[in-house]
């Protein structure tokens, strides 16, 4: 019934893995090039930065750091969800909590973490707190406002078959409202993953001693390594790369797939 | 599920590998105070005698925590976080007249800055900088008050030249690429646009400012009210660093190494290049807090506008914890021994 | 009619929402009274926009009406009842869940083992054993109609309100889905509203035929459907009831070209 193109989509894709690969080629070429043409010595070329990489996991560094981004990433992007989602649901479901409370989540959305950088020090100190902190600012508006709109955005029909049945309360928004938003909740995940990803180098400017974002301030300081600096850069992409992936293979489960366009 | 087991085993991963003996926070937990720190040779003889006390006693009588940038350091000072820090002096006199209880105790060295030119350009005086960019680490620095007396002594009047603040860990890249015409922070970011062959020094602190004062050690009133021993012992390594530190140069060549590697992550041929070329570029001796060398820096700072003129040296010095400069000997620790 | 068989009871209703200028209200229903019987199936025809389904929701309790007295099962409707379900036209099936998951959605408060009992039977009752475990967007509009009519029978609904259910399906599956829902409707003798706009839909499924003029809407007339089940499309009695209701609504079925000439 939903094989639609059939013997294509079940067996592997190489162009899934050619075309991306093409690209990189030509960029790398590019910047290898360039990199030449200019006649810098400063910034590294592309194999500067694979020794970079290549002497970060020889002294270890690279999961050490690695591991503390992601730690810092998933207490503070959890968080954001475990806050971030209930209270979109309220907020789309109770009008007078949206009216009271959105205005302000609203206000608050456009301030760049970067700016909470200050409030974030004289709050938490500088331990792992701050950067938690900070990343959990950044993911918990997209979350909230994806999940609130969500809700307002459900189709009435779901509402009233459940309601017909006697459905309300708490049943309500666990068996209804919310596997109804969770599709357009997951697509708002996935968006605010990536804005937590892209803050840890702000959020790891603060004086914690690892992390992906530490090792591109900490290059900086080190005089002249920008291998580290854009090794740091690579391997921020490359993560996020991964992470979105993952997050994509989430919105194919059968409970959700149904919201995400084609089949 | 999955995601419950990632929490976990993310969450044990991190301690484990980040907060080992050399990670940090791990020793706030044994009632030991921070100490906060940037990499430059400026706030040296704070790591220096970190690593001098875990040699000795064994253990480190104080945590020092590096930072990045001059605002997160002067931040986890206010929050309490670091009670005591090495800070731009103008900053820590400009904190007091705003309110803050901040007292400085101790200088943290002596020269050490310098301003650098593209190798390439034209300039060879202060003349030649008329209408170029120069950047200085921050308005409250005293590498800003130094371009002042500079131009002061020049003749040449403020506006001259454009002053832009910059992060000193960023103004090699931007004097390689001429974003900038001159920079001016302390080392070894100077030292390193000469060691990469693109700087040359206009001048260094010395020519212009004989012992200059960058950056100086400062606490909270609350640490000398309740924690008074502590703060003087905190003195007393501080103080015997730097007479360590001037009496060789093997001394500085081991700090080069040691302080290199476990605390700045900068190579050490860097810090080797700005301890020695020439050994009278950042000096250690002489901490002791002098009335005269503040009030230069009170009246500069009206004149730049940083500061009000509202505090004395009274306010915002305490010089009580080093009386007599001749009698600090340096610490009893021979080096690496590694000749 | 007896008293006591009567389950739903409207006299003199009247519905209008409030326009877009103020003080002109639409008016959507006007003086409407009619009267179902207990296992009776009743269709509703109508213009389309004419109110068909908001009387139907009026009745469903999902909007009120502005007065008049809406008496179903000897009550006034406060609101949506588990005993009487509503059907939707835009598909009402929950796509996050299989099909056993929907069809059981109402008998949550059932011990597991009587569920899967009642979930299996209605399942099997609309032809849908086999695809227990496939999810909505794998099914057929049909098919997901069927998934629909189960889980409200499954619940033990007393009465169905179908809003225009097979609207959407083709020609062909609308044909089937008729005559399995008459078949389903024999076994199970449920009360059934079904509104539709088309005139042979009503023809074939109905008891009675309730017919509604233009906004604002009032019911011109009732029409007995009194035929034998299965109907023969071709019958004589047949083709004049369909005849009557399409002159009741001003069309000529033949002239018009509504009907399709066999």
């Amino acid at each position: 019934m939903s094989e639609q193109q059939p013997g294509k989509t079940a067996w592997f894709d190489w162009r899934a893995v050619a075309l991306p690969a093409a690209t990189a080629v030509v960029l790398l070429a590019a910047w290898h090039f360039g990199v030449v043409a200019s006649g810098s010595d400063l910034f590294p070329k592309p194999h500067e930065v694979l020794a970079g990489i290549v002497e970060l996991l020889q002294r270890g560094l690279l999961l050490k750091y690695v591991v503390a981004s992601l730690f810092r990433v998933t207490w503070g992007f959890g968080l954001a969800v475990l806050i971030g989602v209930p209270l979109g649901l309220l907020l789309g479901w109770f009008r007078p909590a949206f009216l009271a409370i959105n205005p302000l989540i609203q206000a608050l959305r456009p301030i760049s973490p970067i700016a909470w950088i200050p409030v974030a020090i004289l709050w938490f100190g500088i331990a792992d707190t701050a950067p938690v902190f900070l990343i959990f600012l950044a993911s918990v508006f997209p979350i909230t406002t994806s999940s609130m709109a969500a809700v307002q955005n459900m189709q009435l029909v779901y509402l009233r078959a459940a309601q017909n049945f006697g459905v309300r309360g708490l049943p309500l928004f666990r068996r209804v409202i919310f596997p109804a938003a969770l599709p357009q909740i997951l697509t708002g995940l996935r968006i605010a993953l990536g804005v937590a990803w892209l803050v840890v180098v702000a959020a790891e400017m603060i004086a914690v001693n690892s992390g992906l974002g530490y090792l591109i301030i900490d290059a900086r300081n080190a005089g002249k390594r920008y291998d580290l600096v854009v090794a740091g850069m690579v391997m921020i992409g490359l993560i996020g790369l991964v992470l979105d992936g993952l997050v994509r293979r989430l919105e194919r489960c059968d409970e959700v797939r149904w919201g995400h366009g084609r089949n | 599920m999955w995601a419950l087991a990632w929490v976990a085993l993310i969450s044990v991963a991190h301690p484990v590998l980040n907060l080992g003996p050399w990670g940090g926070s791990a020793a706030a937990a044994e009632g030991k105070f921070r100490v906060g720190f940037l990499p430059v040779t400026c706030h040296l003889t704070c790591p220096v005698t970190d690593f001098i006390n875990k040699q000795l006693v064994g253990e480190g009588l104080f945590e020092p925590v590096r930072f990045s940038g001059w605002p997160e350091l002067k931040e986890a000072f206010l929050a309490g976080y670091t009670p005591a820090t090495f800070l731009l002096a103008p900053m820590a006199m400009a904190l007091r007249e705003q309110g803050v209880p901040i007292k400085i105790v101790y200088l943290g060295h002596r020269d050490g800055s310098a301003v650098m030119v593209h190798k390439d350009s034209g300039v060879y005086r202060m003349q030649d900088l008329r209408g170029k960019r120069v950047a200085v680490p921050n308005r409250y620095s005293n590498q800003r008050l130094l371009i002042f007396r500079a131009l002061n002594d020049a003749g040449m009047r403020a506006d001259e030249i454009e002053l832009v603040e910059m992060p000193p860990p960023d103004m090699p890249a931007a004097l390689y690429a001429r974003a900038v015409d001159a920079i001016s922070s302390g080392e070894p970011f100077m030292g390193q646009t000469e060691l990469d062959g693109y700087g040359r020094v206009l001048w260094l602190t010395k020519d212009v400012w004989p012992n200059f004062i960058s950056c100086v050690l400062a606490v909270h009133e609350d640490m000398i009210r309740n924690r008074r021993e502590v703060v003087q012992q905190l003195v007393d390594g501080i103080a015997k660093s730097g007479k360590w530190l001037d009496a060789s140069m093997d001394h500085r060549m081991d700090a080069a190494q040691f302080v290199a590697e476990k605390y700045y992550n900068q190579h050490p041929r860097l810090l080797e290049f700005v301890l020695s070329k020439p050994p009278d570029r950042v000096k250690y001796s002489n901490l002791s807090l002098l009335r005269p060398d503040f009030e230069e820096i009170e009246r500069l700072g009206v004149q730049a506008g940083i500061l009000q003129g509202k505090v004395r040296f009274d306010d915002y010095a305490d010089p009580s914890f080093v009386r007599d400069e001749g009698a600090i000997e340096p610490h009893a620790w021979p080096g690496l021994g590694r000749r | 009619m007896a008293a006591t068989d009567v389950v739903v009871d409207v006299r003199d209703t009247w519905m209008s929402f409030a326009g877009n200028r103020p003080g002109e209200p639409i008016h959507v229903l006007e003086r409407i009274g009619f009267q179902v019987r207990h296992g009776e199936f009743v269709c509703i025809v109508g213009p389309s926009g004419c109110g068909k389904s908001t009387l139907l929701n009026v009745l469903g309790g999902f909007i009120e009406e502005t007065r008049g007295s809406v008496l179903v099962e000897g009550a006034p409707v406060k609101g949506p009842d588990p005993g009487r379900i509503f059907v939707f036209q835009e598909n009402g099936v929950f796509p996050w869940l299989t099909v056993e998951q929907n069809v059981g959605f109402g008998l949550w408060q059932r011990p597991a083992a009587e569920r899967a009992e009642r979930v299996a039977h209605y399942v099997r009752m609309v032809g849908l054993n086999g695809f227990e475990r496939a999810y909505p967007r794998e099914l057929s509009g049909g098919m997901r109609q069927r998934v629909e009519i189960a889980r409200a029978l499954a619940a033990e609904a007393r009465m169905l309100f179908m809003d225009e259910p097979f609207g959407a399906l083709d020609f062909l599956t609308r044909l089937k889905m008729r005559a399995d829902l008459v078949r389903i409707w024999q076994a199970e003798r449920k009360t059934i509203l079904f509104v539709t706009h088309d005139i042979e839909e009503a023809v074939q499924l109905a008891d009675r035929v309730l017919v509604m003029t233009r906004r604002p809407a009032t019911i011109q007339a009732e029409v007995t459907v009194d035929l034998p089940r299965p109907r023969d499309l071709d019958a004589r009695g047949y083709l004049d009831c369909r005849d009557r209701i399409f002159a009741l609504m001003g069309m000529d079925a033949h002239q018009s070209g509504v009907v399709v000439s066999r």
